[in-house]
């Protein structure tokens, strides 16, 4: 399954003096699979453009295909998209309002009007894949949990209609370091397990790390997209955008102007531990990739 | 999404003269041209007050579409003022024989008379608030309330209280968007059904939506604190409000008008 943007524009407000045009003919596809990275600037569109992914905004101009229909069409049923691509907002914990956690996370399930006995499977199903214990957190106020433990249960509350495309945005902002490491390779779990990811992002080493291909917002357009490898070789365009690249590009950067031999497509931390084990053996790093 | 087309109060930003009026200048002069409105007896004396909006609009340079469009809420009211006026009042003249009813010369006028009143007064207020921030609105209020003070009426307390609800209101209607969108995103439908259904499709908006104000209400109240806030004794301003030539010349111009309705009434 993929989702094709067609020459999308979304313009806020439009007619009123106070419209702002938040992206401007965007065209791209989610692939069946794949870990998307979506990056920018605070501004650049990407919240705008993963709204645009499930259907909750409708482009000003464009269309939107989910395999190659229009889902904007009449007669095309919304559920059908809010079901296979779910979406997690940013700070997805606001969105928490029932008495129990259970409750909470079968909302959706319960919207897409399937049977007691099949949303309870799913609850279960979903909270054990957000790693918290079902029966521990069923019957619990989701008031009463931690930050880490909200965000959570709002993330089971998406995965309990079973999406096949996740879009994510920015789902590790404000956590701290242990919980945002869980939440990534909770991320890249459901990937590996075949769910479609789109992940908006402003760290660049997550992005190194798990990202199978990168798109680059800037004012409201795509300014580049392809692999994080042959994203982050144009560390000055990004620069010149107010981004950043990982931590290890910048590492190797400063290695080479010293003339230490050292790969130029080295920007995930395994690979600068390889490179620097091989030099700290004496060994040619250049010579052994 | 429905709530993106609401935009608050009705400022429409344009650079000016009338915009760049003290605020507490136009509140006085709207309360002035509400007094010349009501001591306009006769049709003549309209005439006036009319050409005074007029000259505002045009300097304020205010699309007349929005003025008509600030008209629209009022509408039903305004029309039935009309008509009730024109059936219901008795008069000498007849001047159209409707079969069902006789319409008197006496009566038109009046009818006349009554809704005009109603849109001059319309047209006046709204033109003050298209052409003034809401912010700027409460700060003239606060300052012409201010000296209500001896009887310990709690102006300062009242104009905060106003600018921060104003502040806090597009906040809020951002939360609301955002929050509707996620339980969209789950599948929620707060379009369609009946009123029950719709009603308690409101739930999912609503308890996150008082949980985030209650939070919000909370720290801007430390963040105020941390600060130094304590009421409003002793507290200078950041925008030192001042009366400046323009603001003598509308003053001038509304006094003109007063003595311009007070005559046509003697004519
Ligand atoms: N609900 C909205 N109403 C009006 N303008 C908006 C709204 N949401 C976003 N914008 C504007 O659209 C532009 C893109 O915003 P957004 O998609 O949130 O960017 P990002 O997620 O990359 O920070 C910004 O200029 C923002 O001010
Ligand atoms: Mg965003």
């Amino acid at each position: 399954m993929q989702v094709t943007l067609d020459h999308v524009t979304h313009t806020y407000q439009a007619g009123s003096p106070f419209q702002s045009v938040a992206i401007k003919d965007v065209s791209m596809t989610v692939r069946e699979g794949e870990f998307l990275a979506l990056i920018g600037h605070t501004g650049s569109g990407k919240s705008t453009l993963a709204q645009h992914i499930n259907g909750l905004l409708k482009p000003t101009e464009g269309r939107v295909l989910l395999d190659g229909k229009d889902i904007h069409e009449k007669g095309f049923n919304k559920k059908e998209v809010r079901q296979k691509v779910g979406l997690v907002f940013q700070y997805p914990e606001h969105q928490l309002f029932e008495e129990t956690v259970a409750k909470d996370v079968a909302f959706g399930p319960k919207n897409l009007g399937l049977s007691d006995g099949e949303i309870k499977e799913r609850v279960r199903e979903a909270l054990a894949k957000v790693g918290l214990d079902p029966a521990a957190m069923e019957g619990r106020s989701p008031f009463e949990l931690s930050g880490g433990q909200m965000r959570r249960v709002a993330m089971a509350g998406v995965l309990a209609m079973r999406p096949q495309i996740l879009v994510l945005d920015e789902p590790a902002a404000g956590l701290d370091p242990q919980s945002r490491e869980d939440m990534l390779q909770l991320i890249f779990g459901l990937h590996s397990q075949g769910t479609t990811v789109v992940m908006i992002s402003h760290s660049m080493d997550d992005v190194a790390r798990f990202a199978t291909r990168a798109v680059v917002m800037a004012e409201g357009a795509i300014a580049m997209e392809g692999t994080p490898e042959e994203i982050f070789s144009h560390a000055e365009a990004l620069e010149k955008m107010g981004l950043d690249v990982p931590s290890v590009c910048k590492l190797g950067m400063r290695l080479r102007e010293l003339h230490v031999p050292c790969p130029e497509e080295m920007f995930r931390e395994d690979q600068a531990f390889e490179t620097l084990l091989k030099l700290w053996k004496g060994e040619d790093a250049h010579g052994a990739q | 999404m429905a709530l993106s087309n609401i935009t608050l109060g009705q400022y429409y930003p344009t650079d000016s003269a009338v915009h760049k009026m003290d605020p507490r200048v136009k509140i006085l002069l709207l309360i002035a041209l509400i007094v010349a409105i009501f001591l306009a007896q006769s049709l003549l004396a309209f005439l006036p007050v009319a050409a005074y909006l007029l000259l505002a609009i045009r300097l304020s340079r205010v699309p007349v579409r929005m003025m008509i469009k600030s008209l629209k809420p009022l509408r039903l009211i305004i029309i039935l003022t009309f008509l009730l006026n024109v059936f219901f009042l008795q008069g000498e003249t007849p001047l159209v024989d409707l079969g069902f009813a006789v319409i008197k010369k006496e009566a038109l006028l009046t009818a006349v008379h009554y809704s005009l009143r109603l849109v001059l007064l319309v047209l006046g207020s709204s033109l003050l608030t298209l052409t003034t921030p809401p912010i700027a609105l409460t700060d003239g209020l606060e300052r012409l309330l201010s000296p209500l003070r001896v009887i310990r009426f709690p102006a300062h307390e009242m104009a905060m209280m106003m600018s921060i609800a104003l502040r806090f209101i597009p906040t809020l209607l951002e939360e609301a968007d955002k929050i509707m969108k996620a339980q969209t995103a789950r599948g929620a439908d707060f379009e369609s059904g009946n009123l029950i259904a719709r009603a308690k499709a409101m739930v999912p908006l609503l308890v996150p939506l008082f949980v985030s104000a209650f939070r919000r209400a909370g720290d801007l109240a430390m963040a105020m604190e941390a600060r130094c806030y304590h009421g409003g004794e002793g507290r200078t301003r950041l925008r030192v409000l001042k009366c400046e030539k323009r603001d003598y010349i509308a003053c001038a111009v509304t006094a003109l008008l007063i003595a311009a309705v007070v005559l046509a009434g003697l004519l």
